[in-house]
């Protein structure tokens, strides 16, 4: 147990140490700041930018859920696509480049390893986004004169049990993948596979392919239920670690 | 005596490969054991195999009486090991690298500070402060060392670790492997031979998968001095060299710098009997004829012959 704590302690280390500080963290900096004032500010970008072109329409004046709708459409896209893209070499990277072995000759268990690196990476992700939530909600407040928070933190929340899954998902594949772009690939594969199920009324309602679009609805100020898709996707989540870490013990290094 | 590592009937095979084929080994607790062998041997597949990276085809793998299959974390917390290339965290500096080894054995406090202070200065990198990333090839096997050493185990499996280190490096290195003699058993594998004849007790030659000897180096070297027989002879050293090469139970026939002859022998009864009858044919006189010494080097290109890679 005390070997796994000096594991953890390294990968927490290593965020901090690394490239990884600056990625996510800084990702969630700039759309936290630039969503709300992007949002504010469109219907007069596009009034400059178009000028008469835009004849009797008419745009309807900003309000807070579009700035909320801003945050999850970015965290929907980019940010889940540069999570599934980073963590392509969870295990992998550690392989390639002989530090696994240094590590699990030594009182480390290799479901331990695993383990270890995907609980501090889901941690590490929800503590980014729940930052890059407040700070949302923060500027949203300062820039229209009413921000509930309510529909923000549970587009978010359920966004995020998402995210948890693409961790639990990037884990297994990078087990299962040497090449961390080949795990990327599959796991963009996944990503649309999953938004095409939520088409499927029972699939979008009971599984965590109901997350691909729910965050947004929820933004977007309706009332969705996704407590079976969060449930889902919390157990899918972990199945994957679980079958990531049997995999990669049952494996040569 | 009781065995620190003990291998029987190991075959490894990747594909239509056998890296490994029957290896039988044992290594006595407390020896500084050399494992020889030319490139692509199998040296680095058995080690594998011994640290649980690997899993054998067939045959089993015992270290420090356990299993290595079953082998828990127990075993790992008394065996110390250093691959052929580590990799190590880059944004990491030696004290730092060194501590969080350490921490996987569970070692903390001050008992890991001494810990960390010790090999640091065993490796040459006390006040070292460059990130690992910077570190030259050299410092990284130094420090690969160190960091097998960090919990002081009872079993040091080391593959090549010498390779990578200049004549000051290397010759700090198997100092310090010799000074564990009786307290740590060592297992390292090379193909640098002085390395091995320089502090090995006890030696295996691996060749193409299979172990060819095993022995005390003395023991070895002994039995293949056994087929070389030195002559000198008065005059007509010439003459007689050119007859050897004729006879039926000569291998190789090399001249000594003083003038003497090499006989590499296939049946030394024969030769006692026929060398003295041949130089009395020919009216030479003998001034000596005995068996002739051998290094490491010869019984291991004897070993491993022609068709080493």
């Amino acid at each position: 147990m005390r070997g796994f704590a000096a594991f953890v302690r390294k990968e927490i280390t290593e965020i901090v140490r690394t490239w990884r500080i600056l990625v996510l963290p800084g990702m969630a900096l700039l759309f936290a700041l630039t969503g709300p004032a992007l949002a504010k500010y469109t219907p007069e970008i596009l009034r400059a930018v178009a000028g008469d072109q835009l004849g009797n329409l008419k745009l309807l004046p900003p309000t807070y859920l579009d700035a909320y709708g801003q945050w999850i459409k970015n965290l929907s896209q980019i940010v889940l696509f540069a999570l599934v893209i980073i963590y392509g070499g969870l295990v992998s990277s550690e392989r390639k480049s002989g530090t696994a072995i240094l590590v699990l000759t030594k009182p480390v268990s290799r479901s331990a390893f695993v383990i270890a690196k995907a609980v501090v990476h889901m941690a590490f992700v929800a503590l980014t986004i729940a930052v890059g939530t407040a700070l949302t909600w923060g500027m949203t407040a300062a820039m229209f004169p009413s921000a509930p928070g309510s529909a923000l933190w549970k587009s978010t929340g359920a966004w995020l049990a998402f995210a948890v899954l693409f961790v639990g998902i990037m884990a297994l594949l990078s087990v299962l993948v040497p090449s961390q772009a080949g795990a990327a690939g599959i796991g963009l594969g996944v990503y649309v596979v999953l938004g095409l199920a939520s088409l499927w009324k029972p699939l979008g309602t009971y599984s965590p392919a109901g997350l691909s679009g729910a965050p947004a609805s929820i933004a977007a100020g309706h009332d969705v239920a996704v407590l079976w898709p969060i449930l889902s996707a919390i157990a899918l989540a972990a199945v994957c670690v679980g079958a990531a870490a049997a995999l990669f013990r049952r494996g040569e290094l | 005596m009781s065995h620190a590592i003990e291998i029987r009937g190991l075959t490894k095979v990747y594909g239509a490969k056998h890296a490994l084929r029957r290896v039988d080994l044992t290594v006595p607790e407390g020896s500084v054991f050399g494992f020889l062998g030319p490139n692509g041997a199998g040296k680095t597949t058995t080690l594998r195999m011994l640290t649980g990276l690997g899993r054998p085809t067939s045959g089993t793998v015992r270290v420090l009486g356990h299993d290595v299959a079953m082998a828990d974390n127990a075993v790992r917390a008394s065996i110390g090991y250093l691959p052929d290339v580590p990799g190590f965290y880059e944004w990491m500096t030696a004290p730092e690298f060194l501590r969080f080894a350490g921490g996987l054995f569970g070692l903390r406090g001050r008992t890991l500070d001494d810990r960390v202070t010790v090999l640091l200065d065993l490796a040459g990198l006390t006040g070292v402060r460059t990130r690992l990333g910077g570190f030259s090839r050299g410092m990284k096997q130094r420090l690969g060392v160190a960091q097998a050493l960090v919990n002081a185990p009872r079993l040091l499996m080391l593959d090549e670790p010498t390779s990578a280190l200049d004549p000051m490096g290397r010759k700090d290195v198997l100092d310090m492997l010799a000074s564990l003699r009786g307290r740590t058993t060592v297992f390292f594998s090379t193909h640098i031979l002085s390395d091995v004849e320089r502090i090995c007790d006890t030696v295996a030659v691996l060749d193409r998968g299979r172990v060819v000897a095993q022995a005390p180096i003395e023991e070895l070297k002994a039995r293949h001095s056994s087929r070389k027989v030195v002559i000198e002879v008065a005059s007509g050293a010439d003459e007689l060299a050119a007859a050897l090469v004729g006879e039926p139970w000569v291998s190789a026939t090399t001249r000594t710098p003083e003038g003497g002859i090499e006989v590499t022998v296939r049946d030394m009864e024969a030769a006692e009997r026929a060398v003295p009858a041949l130089i009395a044919a020919r009216g030479l006189g003998l001034h000596r004829m005995e068996a002739g010494e051998v290094g490491l080097e010869e019984v291991f290109v004897e070993l491993v012959g022609g068709g080493s890679q």
